[in-house]
Order: C-alpha cells, then structure tokens, then sequence
C-alpha cells in the first residue's frame, strides 16, 4: 500500500512539472496558433541557464527563479520579434501559418547544436542545497525537490491564469487568441502580443528549468524528452488551455508513476499513448479545448 | 644570407641525404606490417584513438627492445585504416590494407557488428586477425582458423558477476538471498538479464525484481519505488550515462539501501559518472575490462608512462590493444617467417604469461580452439573513499586486488 500512495505522490508532484513545461507551449500555440517546436530548445536553455547560475555563484536554485525567467522572458521576446515576426507578416492572410512552425523547428536545430558545440554532450548534473533531500510523511518519502517544484508549477499556473483574466495585457492576449483580425480592429497591436506571448512561454520554459535542474540532469538535446510529453498533454488538456495542460500533465505523470508499479516501466509510455487516443476519441478537443476547428 | 654560409648548408643537406640512403642497406630487414581497423572517427573515435595510441607505444617499446630477433631484427610497422564504426567501411578497409597494403597481420575493431564481418573477410584470405576487444560471443564462436581474441567476450562479464557474487560470500560468511534486476531496454541490457535469470536460477538465488526500463526515462523514480517494496539483498545494473546518474541519485533520495549494488560498466564507468552523483555511488561495485590500481607488476609503471606520454589514464580497451602488440610479437618470434599460416600456427601456441603484457588483470594469453582466450577475465571495482577522494579500488578477481584494501561486502549504508 505504501508503494501505492509514493507512486500517487510521485506522479502528482512528476506530473506538475510536466504540465509546467507545456504551459508555455499552450499558451503560444493558444495566442499565435502556431506550434512552437523550439520549445523543447527554449526549456534546455532555461535548464543551462538555471546550471550555471548555481554551478558558477552557488546559489540557492529558487533564487534562480528571480533572475532565469526574467532573462528568458526577453530571450523569447526578441527571439519572436527578430527571427518569427518577419515570417508572420508574410504570411498574414493564412490561419495556421506553416512557415512558421517550419522556422520554429530551424530554431530548435540551432539552440540544440549551439548548445553541443558551447558546452559539448555530456550530462550535467548540479548538486543544490536541496538535492537529494526528503522529508517523511508517515511511510512515505517526499522529495524535497520535487515537492517545491509541484507548488512552483500549481503557483505558475495559477499566476498565469489570473494574469489572463484580470489585467489589460491579459485581455488582450485572449482576445487575440479569439479573433486576430477583429482585436486589430480594436486596436489591439497584434505583433507586440505575439512577442509578449513568447516571451510569457520562454518565461515559463526558464521556471521549469530552475525547478527542474536539483533532481535532473542537462544536455543539449534535453528538450527532446519533455517535449514529446509536452505535445500530448497539451492535446490533452485542449490547445489553449492552462488548467488543461496541468491536469493533462498530472493525469502523464500518474499513469507513469502508478502502471509502473504492476507492470514493467517500459509498458507505461505505450499506456500514455493509448490513453491518449481514447480520450481524444471521447473528447476530440482535449479536456478543456473549445469546440471550433482551430 | 652570404654566399659560402649557403654553400655550407646545401653541403651538410647532401651529405644528410647520402647517409641516409648508405643507412637503409643496413638494416635489410623488411618490416612486419600489421593493418589496424579501427574507429577514428564518428560515435567510438575516443575509444578507437586510445587502442591507436596503446599499440604506438607497444610497437615503440618492441621495435626499441631489438624488434623481432628471430628475423634478424625486423621492426613492426602499423597501418590504420579508419572504420567510422561502420561495418561496410570496415570490411572495405580491410581488404585495402590486406590487398593494397600487404599487412601480415591485422587486428581490430572495437565495434562488434565491424569486427564480425572485417575478421570473416580476413579468414577468406587467411590473414591472421587479433581481435584485441570486441564482446561479441559469436566472433569467435564460427569455428574460424585465423581469429584470435584477447579480451573475454559478452557472456563470461554476467559469469564474473555472479562468480564474483559467491567468492564474496565465501571470503565473508554472508549469505545473499535475493536478487532484483533493473536494466535498460536495449540491446545490452536485455542480453545481459537473459544470461543472469540462468545464473541467477543455478546459483539459487530468488529474483525478487526483474525490470528493464528505457534510458531516456525524465523519472526513475517508479523502478526505485518497486526497487524498494521488492526489498533485494543484491541489485544488478545495466545502465548507459544519463540512467546511471539518475538511479545512483534517486537511490539516494528514497533511501534505497541494498546489501549490494552491482553494475556492468557503460554508464557507471564513464568518468563523469563519479563526477555526477559524489558519495551517493560509495561502495557500489562495478564491473570493468581493467583499473588503474590492478595489481600486477609494472601496471603502474606503463600506466604512469602512457599518461606522460598522453595526459591520460589506460582503459580497459587500450591495455587489450598494448597487450595484442606483445601477443603479435611473441607469435612473429616463434614463427620466425611472416608466412600467415605459420604465424597463425604460432598464435594459436600462445602461452603468454610474462613480459610487459601482463598488466592486464587475468594471468595469461592462451587461446582455445576457437581462438579466444581461455584466461581472459574482468576486474570488480569498488567505489570508495580513499583519503577523502572517491576512487575505483579493484577487488576481484582476488590477485588483481589493490594491495591492503579490504572490501566493504554488504554495503547496505
């Protein structure tokens, strides 16, 4: 029984982490409707960022939090102004604009390589004041680690969301997700919510590098293994969604952590995929998604 | 520049030259060639660098000890050729340095799937092939004439685990029960849990856990969870780098603490593992082809003067390559002629167990007739603390062990 209750807590506190890291991909994708393969790239350069800030000052990793995102919030920022926009306005009168997600991609190519050629292939791992440290709860071990970076996820996503509903900025970026060209007509300056929408999504990808990095390791193709996971909880919760791409990740890490315990661990990936198509049978658009064609 | 100063120069030039070409008659004797495949490039260069630099530094120290004597002083000479780790290439480099560059003998690959084909295109031209590493069972196992391997192959690493398992529990008096698998789902790590379900169920163990789990896993967590309901006395391992470091650490974290933990190399050899995880892999063992500290004579010695002379430590793969050069000059000696079938006949005579090849951590060269060694063995290293500094100490086989170590058996922290 005890097993049972660790794996429940494990793959709750896991899951957060993995909805942590869709976030931004759902956000971006809800705004700009353009699936940001890069975004797998943007969460290894937040997880090198949050490395070497602890590795070269010492530094307590929460702290990290103050100084990563920030600084990846203008990475993404003027990634998008410079790199995506030019694409964008050429390809102004497309709903799903291909180009773009074709841009995004050369973007993941040449983080991923910049970063092998910078700092080579080899893992890193960082030891922080609270690597490796737990807490019992009863029977059960609580990973230090992984419980901070369950509250910073759930506090992420609601933070995110009240910013979505209660400020200008946040309007309008929902407003933009509705109807590009109607919230241009409202005077809404789409290009400059475009770049606050990436930058917001780098943000988020640079908070889930420092919550990350005390109980993982980093390598230059690190984005590729979440970023597998990041598309299917983002098709699960519903495209767009906030509370959909924490519960869709919760729901991954559960079954990862829970099935494991009866089944052999390498089952569980084809036990994510599987439920995944039935869900998305049931419910084409994902938990919360909106029911128009995107 | 003055007219006579030139002059000078362009005189001492001539008569350089004119020595030079009085020199060459003098030592008549043709060299012996000896064509190396090998990965220089691509996934395994590193590797494939070393065993280049090993056999240098043999071939130096033979050809500076009077070279070959029975053939009146002949000098090794070597040939690489550069397989990218790829076995289309290695076969085709093969025939270039058997054809075009006429090598006597050849040795090579490192890579298993290039050194099966490139040894079966040397035995159809019958050219003795020295395979100094390369774990494949089968390389050796086609009832070929002109293949020889110095290094123990793929199933005799999980029949050290588990002889390793008893003589330990022999030398302590303590009895291990059970046993939990945990491995990765490739190739490697499933071929080597097929071969320890036999051993295991032979040596009467009970298999509590038997857990293969992908190398890419973001959590391990789950397997370490069953690792702990499951309860073992001893955990087998077989885990690439990233793997490694996370199951050592998250070990740690869910207080995880098994009698035993053994590892297969890969992973928790690679340098960065120690670097990675700190005092959370003490007392893990780990299976590697060789250890710095083995003990065997002039070990040290040819350790320190290959790092002198590369800036690094010899691995299990280059001491296999260093040792193959003495092998090869040993059999030229005896067969006195660079005729293949007669070296080949030399080499399968073989009874190596002095000289400079002996650093390696088992007691000989001789091979069956299948042409792998017989004595070929692997060391058990533990990771201890040894003067504030984790190290890898060598424990078995008990010969090889660092003098005054004494092993920590059962571990459970």
């Amino acid at each position: 029984m005890t097993a049972v209750i660790q794996a429940v807590l494990n793959g709750t506190m896991m899951g957060s982490m993995y909805g942590l890291t869709a976030l931004g991909l759902t956000l971006i994708f809800g705004v700009m409707k353009v699936v940001n393969f890069a975004h797998g790239s943007l969460l290894m350069v937040g997880m090198f960022a949050a490395y070497w800030l602890i590795k070269l000052t010492g530094m307590h990793p929460y702290f990290a939090l103050f100084i990563v995102p920030p600084f990846l919030f203008f990475f993404g920022y003027f990634m998008q102004d410079l790199v995506i926009k030019p694409v964008f306005k050429a390809e102004q009168q497309v709903r799903e604009p291909l180009t773009v997600i074709i841009v995004t991609t050369g973007v993941w190519y040449v983080l991923d390589n910049l970063a092998l050629m910078l700092f080579g292939a080899e893992y890193r791992t960082v030891r922080t004041a609270i690597s490796g440290t737990s807490f019992m709860l009863g029977e059960v071990i609580v990973s230090i680690p992984k419980f901070s970076g369950f509250v910073v996820a759930v506090a992420t996503a609601v933070g995110l969301a009240l910013f979505m509903k209660k400020t200008r900025t946040g309007k309008a970026l929902q407003a933009t997700s509705l109807d590009r060209e109607a919230a241009n007509l409202m005077g809404i300056d789409q290009y400059r919510i475009y770049n606050l929408a990436f930058g917001i999504g780098t943000a988020i990808a640079g908070i889930a590098g420092c919550v990350i990095i005390p109980f993982y390791y980093v390598y230059p193709s690190v984005g590729v293994v979440f970023d597998i996971r990041a598309f299917i909880i983002v098709v699960l919760g519903g495209l767009g969604s906030i509370k959909g791409a924490m519960l869709g990740g919760i729901i991954v890490g559960l079954i990862e952590s829970v099935f494991s315990q009866y089944i052999t661990s390498t089952w569980t990936e084809a036990i994510i995929y599987a439920i995944f198509l039935v869900i998305l049978f049931v419910k084409p658009s994902g938990f919360f998604g909106h029911k128009q064609d995107w | 520049m003055n007219k006579s100063l030139g002059k000078k120069l362009v005189g001492l030039a001539l008569s350089a030259l004119v020595t030079v070409s009085f020199a060459v008659p003098a030592s008549a004797q043709k060299a012996i060639k000896i064509g190396n495949v090998e990965p220089l490039s691509g996934p395994s260069a590193s590797v494939g660098v070393q065993g280049k630099q090993a056999r240098e530094m043999a071939v130096e120290e033979i050809n500076a000890a009077g070279g070959i004597k029975s053939m009146g002083g002949a000098k090794l000479e070597l040939v690489y050729a550069d397989s990218k780790s790829d076995p289309t290439v290695g076969v085709s480099e093969t025939e270039r340095l058997i054809n075009t560059e006429k090598v006597n003998i050849m040795t090579g690959c490192w890579n298993s799937a290039v050194t099966y084909p490139a040894t079966q295109t040397a035995e159809r031209y019958g050219v003795p092939f020295v395979v100094p590493v390369a774990v494949r069972d089968t390389i050796t196992e086609r009832g070929f004439k002109y293949v020889f391997r110095i290094a123990a192959k793929d199933s005799w690493w999980v029949r050290d685990q588990f002889r390793f398992l008893k003589d330990m529990q022999e030398e302590t008096g303590q009895k291990m029960k059970t046993i939990a698998f945990v491995f990765e789902n490739g190739d490697w790590g499933t071929g080597f849990a097929e071969k320890w379900r036999t051993l295991a169920k032979q040596d009467g163990y009970e298999i509590v856990l038997d857990e293969p789990y992908p190398s890419t896993a973001t959590d391990l967590t789950p397997v370490v969870t069953k690792l702990k309901s499951a309860k073992p006395d001893v955990v087998m391992l077989v885990s690439n780098a990233a793997d490694a470091i996370l199951l050592t650490n998250t070990m740690t974290e869910m207080k995880v603490t098994p009698k035993v933990v053994l590892a297969s190399g890969g992973g928790h050899a690679d340098p960065k593992f120690l670097e990675n995880v700190g005092k959370n892999a003490l007392y893990l063992f780990d299976e590697v082809e060789w250890n710095t500290d083995v003990n065997k004579p002039g070990a040290k010695e040819t350790n320190a003067k290959f790092k002198a002379k590369y800036g690094y430590d010899l691995t299990g793969e280059s001491v296999d390559a260093y040792a193959a050069m003495y092998v090869i000059a040993d059999a030229l000696e005896r067969a006195a002629s660079t005729d293949p079938k007669k070296v080949r006949d030399a080499l399968a005579a073989t009874k190596l167990t002095t000289g400079p090849a002996m650093i390696v951590s088992y007691d000989g060269v001789e091979f069956d007739e299948n042409g792998q060694n017989k004595n070929a063995g692997i060391v058990i290293a533990q990771i201890a603390e040894i003067d504030g500094k984790l190290d890898r100490v060598t424990v078995w086989p008990k010969s090889a062990r660092r003098a005054g170590y004494k092993p920590v058996f059962p571990a459970g922290k």
